[in-house]
């Protein structure tokens, strides 16, 4: 059955990207606790509520968050300097989503997938700009919450 | 989603890992789908995408085939 969100859950969830964009890091259920002056338990239960719907992804067993579609909260492969700071992208069109969520300037610098060739692209006033590549979807959209690690 | 140099090294990344072979989209193509899909993530009123939004939101940057069939 699908999980109803509260409208308290969506003003978590904003919270939650605010705070991971400024901090490049994301709040615990403690801080949103404290920031909406509600018990931790409460707090807890938002995020569960939220991984519950696919609005983001907990780390397993834990209230801690993993991924704030398209930020990553764990170092990966696909860093994005953004606005002076650094944040993690889940995967390449992350990379991408990242600026196109803050409507930002940005520049990422990787590999290519199986080599040590840097791939280095921007995105400059609205234009992507630098090397090209192909991304791959290894599963269809009807299966990307399969297994969201993987995907 | 992984970033590759070309069609043939996604190819022999899929054999080494066992990863399944699915679609390649060009970057610069990615770059619509993220502007199209990322685009509103961080406005207040955002409320989630059901499967038939997320297949217009497909179509619209020119993703049509099978594999982008929703459901």
């Amino acid at each position: 059955m699908a999980t109803i969100l509260r409208e308290r859950d969506w003003q978590v969830r904003l919270y939650i990207y605010q705070f991971l964009v400024a901090h490049t890091h994301p709040p615990t259920t403690a801080e949103a606790a404290q920031h909406f002056g509600l018990p931790e338990a409460d707090a807890r239960a938002a995020y569960q509520r939220l991984h519950d719907a696919h609005a983001l992804f907990l780390q397993p067993g834990t209230t801690n968050v993993r991924m704030a579609n398209p930020i990553s909260a764990v170092e990966t492969a696909y860093p994005v300097t953004v606005s002076g700071r650094t944040l993690f992208a889940n995967c390449a069109w992350d990379s991408l989503g990242i600026p196109a969520m803050l409507g930002a300037d940005a520049r990422i610098d990787t590999l290519y997938t199986g080599t040590d060739i840097p791939a280095r692209y921007a995105i400059e006033a609205g234009e992507l700009r630098g090397d090209d590549g192909l991304v791959h979807f290894p599963l269809p959209f009807r299966h990307w919450y399969d297994n969201l690690i993987h995907t | 989603m992984l970033l590759f140099r070309s069609e043939e090294d996604i190819d022999r990344w899929c054999s080494a890992t066992g990863e399944p072979r699915g679609e390649a989209v060009p970057l610069r193509q990615v770059w619509q789908l993220a502007q199209a899909w990322y685009g509103n993530r961080m406005h207040p009123d955002f409320r989630g995408r059901s499967a038939l939004e997320a297949g217009a939101v497909f179509a619209s940057v020119g993703l049509t085939s099978e594999f982008w069939r929703v459901s």
